[in-house]
């Protein structure tokens, strides 16, 4: 026993073989994780793929089949894959809420047409996630819609999950805002806390 | 343009942003480091304050800008037996492990990706010759890719610096280079145990070509990719390690900002990743 020899290594021959989309749709719901991974992956270039691929990643219980789900979704990134990944903000189960936001993050001008309605959801976890998705969301109105929420958000932990975020986002444009903030929550010592943060690095920048 | 002053309260947010990025941290003492690449990006995006610079680093949708100043703060120079502790860890807890649960018939398979000019494998080679005796009872393959085909002949040809190799062993120095005019080249048992291929690890048809692999080290590439492309990386590698098989990945990088697919393993070397047993 030893190093193999190049020569004897065997790993690069291809394995693979195209398969169309009829036949993907079918491995989607196979029995294999690793087939219903694979399929998730190539679906990408078919027709109606987001619609199969949240099919299957509303009744899959295997992680790994879904993240490779949510990533074809996040590559597809179209109106179908957007209202889907929204209905998965409402989802009692964390991961897949978790996975949703991560992948939201990752579509800034698929979510910015939809972002004000999000911020503006009867249900305050669904701001808060909105709010997260902002973290990483590179679009130019981010600034804005924080200053939105901290100027007309009632809940305090939407509240102060959009003040942490203006502490790196912030400019002087949401200096008012912020104190307007630390007024309408005067009993909020975190409220005050973090706004003071954000102020200090705004003026201190 | 002179240099910009960053303020204490514009380094802290950058670091802040810089850390949940990419997972390199840098206090106050690197201030003198990181200011003066700041500076260097900022003149070179005509941006006239930090804030305006810090815009575009955050918003910017290509993540170009972000790349820029990755590299610049990053050092990206490979030489034999960097970050060893890695392959100890190889040989005391990870092979090991594998090797519990491996078939007897088949090889156990390394892939280094990137290879860059071959320091990396080789140092493999010449590290489980030398410090694991499983080496008498196992056939390994060790495969290394990059994308650069350039690089690759490089590797191939084997010739080192004397810079390159200065972390090797003298006793093993002895054992596998030969000195040559350029430099130090690597003797031909070890080349030969080293099959370097073209991968971009970016497409996933190059990747699903590598397949049952037990450990791979990709060391200091994802943190060069965007968010996204970095996730779908793991997936790809996911796919082609055998259920149980390992990634290393370079001393700033985690596995756990970029996917949830696998399990933290801490072993007393190093932390590493796993394709969970349990995985499908």
């Amino acid at each position: 026993m030893a190093l193999l020899k190049r020569k004897k290594a065997s790993i690069t021959k291809s394995v693979t073989k195209t398969k169309d989309c009829s036949q993907l749709r079918a491995l989607l719901i196979a029995d294999s994780a690793q087939d219903r991974r694979c399929a998730a992956r190539d679906l990408i270039g078919c027709p109606h793929a987001s619609t199969s691929l949240l099919e299957q990643l509303a009744c899959e219980q295997e992680t790994s089949v879904r993240q490779v789900i949510l990533s074809s979704l996040t590559q597809i990134g179209d109106q179908p894959a957007v209202t889907g990944l929204v209905h998965c903000l409402r989802s009692e189960d964390v991961s897949l809420r978790n996975e949703a936001i991560e992948a939201m993050k990752h579509l800034p001008e698929a979510v910015a047409p939809i972002m004000a309605n999000l911020l503006n959801d009867p249900d305050p976890d669904v701001r808060i996630f909105s709010v997260n998705i902002l973290e990483s969301l590179c679009h130019p109105a981010v600034e804005t819609w924080l200053i939105d929420v901290i100027r007309d958000d009632k809940h305090v932990n939407v509240c102060a999950t959009a003040v942490d975020l203006l502490g790196e986002v912030g400019s002087p444009a949401a200096l008012t805002e912020l104190n307007n903030l630390k007024q309408r929550f005067g009993d909020e010592p975190y409220i005050q806390f973090t706004a003071d943060l954000a102020i200090r690095r705004i003026q201190g920048g | 343009m002179t240099e910009e002053s960053i303020s204490e309260q514009d380094f802290a947010k950058f670091a802040e942003y810089f850390y949940r990025k990419t997972g390199i941290k840098f206090d106050s003492s690197k201030r003198y480091f990181v200011d003066k690449r700041l500076n260097e990006r900022m003149r070179a995006t005509d941006s006239d304050s930090f804030r305006h610079y810090f815009t575009l680093l955050r918003f910017q949708a290509s993540g170009e800008e972000l790349q820029h100043l990755t590299n610049l703060l990053t050092v990206n120079e490979t030489y034999f037996m960097r970050e060893d502790y890695q392959f100890r860890c190889l040989v005391d807890s990870v092979l090991p492990d594998i090797v519990q649960r491996h078939d007897r018939n088949k090889p156990i398979r390394i892939w280094c990706i990137p290879s860059s000019s071959g320091e990396e494998p080789y140092s493999i080679a010449m590290y489980l010759l030398e410090e694991w005796s499983g080496i008498n009872d196992w056939d390994v393959e060790i495969i290394a890719s990059d994308i650069d085909t350039q690089i690759l002949d490089n590797a191939r040809r084997g010739i080192y610096s004397e810079r390159s190799v200065r972390g090797v062993p003298l006793a093993w120095k002895r054992r596998y280079f030969r000195e040559v005019r350029e430099g130090y080249q690597v003797v031909n048992d070890i080349r030969d145990a080293v099959e370097f291929t073209r991968v971009n690890l970016s497409e996933s048809a190059d990747v699903r070509r590598m397949r049952d692999i037990d450990v791979i080290f990709c060391r200091n590439l994802l943190i060069y990719f965007d968010d996204l492309s970095r996730k779908l990386a793991a997936e790809y590698m996911f796919e082609a390690l055998r259920v149980g098989g390992y990634i290393c990945l370079g001393h700033t990088e985690s596995m756990g900002r970029i996917s949830s697919l696998y399990s933290v393993r801490k072993f007393p070397a190093a932390i590493v990743y796993q394709r969970p047993l349990e995985a499908k």
